[in-house]
């Protein structure tokens, strides 16, 4: 109610309660600069926890297609997957608790750059010339 | 303005367009997908909205595009500065009217966001995976940021502009 009586006095909503979008664009600037702001952090804040999100089992995707589901909970000795497809081959490397691309043959290597995705969290590596994807799937249970 | 002036000046601005996306694409990206880029370019798009119309910004734009696919060259570029440049341009058009000049970088930072979310769905149809969707909340934040940024440079440069008389 509070807060109605701020936006109706701001001028952003008329006295039937509806929104008043010509007040709102002539406004001065500091609503803007708080609308943006908001934006940034609320984009800032939903990232970090989305980089926390954890989970045990990694999915890899080419062209949205599976190509394998691993439980790195399990993984006892550190492997390499190579993914070879028609997109270009990657090379996955797989250990307890973690994965990353290694090794690419695409142009920009952004892949590789992008470092490890663990079982604790991290944001999903994508590897675009070669529609490759690799994520861990949510378990639901959000930290 | 005459013909040949304004056709003279939406040259220009391509010029200037091409220029700046040229030099964006040896910046990195401020997320790590391929092809996004930061859509410095849009300045320009701004600035030629403001100063001649919303048409023949789009010309501005869609040379840009084109060209720009031929410098850069990777496969990917073509995809992606046309899905960001065509909505940070659509949201242009929808709100350059609703505000006063002076707030030109609140326009920008919306065609931003746009341009961002543009990207994504680029992104998105290249990988066929709902799971890209985890990089778009920092992707609307660094659009409002770079947004802010090209619109005050937008600004400036209209200033600039104005002041030669053109
Ligand atoms: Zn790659």
């Amino acid at each position: 109610m509070l807060n109605l009586l701020f936006y109706h006095k701001q001028g952003l909503i008329d006295k039937h309660g509806r929104f008043n979008y010509n007040t709102i664009m002539k406004k001065k600037t500091w609503i803007w600069v708080l609308i943006l702001a908001a934006v940034v952090l609320a984009g800032v804040i939903a990232t970090i926890r989305i980089s926390r999100r954890s989970g045990t089992y990694a999915l890899i995707t080419v062209d949205g297609e599976l190509v394998e589901r691993i439980d790195l909970s399990k993984v006892r000795e550190s492997r390499d997957l190579v993914v070879e497809t028609a997109y270009g081959r990657n090379i996955v490397h797989i250990e307890q608790g973690a994965i990353s691309v290694t090794e690419a043959d695409c142009p920009d290597q952004i892949c590789v750059l992008m470092g490890k995705l663990t079982t604790d969290g991290g944001m999903p590596i994508i590897c675009m010339p070669h529609r490759l994807m690799i994520e861990i799937e949510d378990d639901g249970l959000d930290g | 303005m005459a013909k040949t002036k304004r056709l003279a000046l939406m040259a220009l601005l391509t010029a200037i367009a091409l220029t700046i996306f040229v030099i964006e694409n040896q910046i990195p990206a401020p997320v790590p997908i391929p092809g996004v880029k930061l859509g410095l370019a849009n300045i320009i798009t701004l600035v030629a909205m403001v100063l001649l119309s919303r048409r023949e910004a789009g010309a501005v734009l869609l040379v840009r595009i084109l060209m720009g696919a031929m410098f850069a060259g990777s496969p990917s570029t073509l995809l992606f500065s046309a899905a960001g440049g065509a909505l940070a341009y659509a949201v242009m058009c929808l709100t350059v009217g609703l505000f006063p000049e002076n707030r030109l970088w609140v326009v920008s930072a919306l065609a931003g966001v746009a341009h961002n979310a543009g990207q994504l769905i680029a992104c998105m149809l290249v990988v066929k995976t709902p799971g890209v969707l985890a990089y778009a909340p920092i992707l609307a934040a660094s659009g409002v940021v770079t947004g802010v940024f090209t619109g005050l440079a937008a600004m400036y440069l209209l200033r600039a502009l104005r002041k030669t008389k053109l």
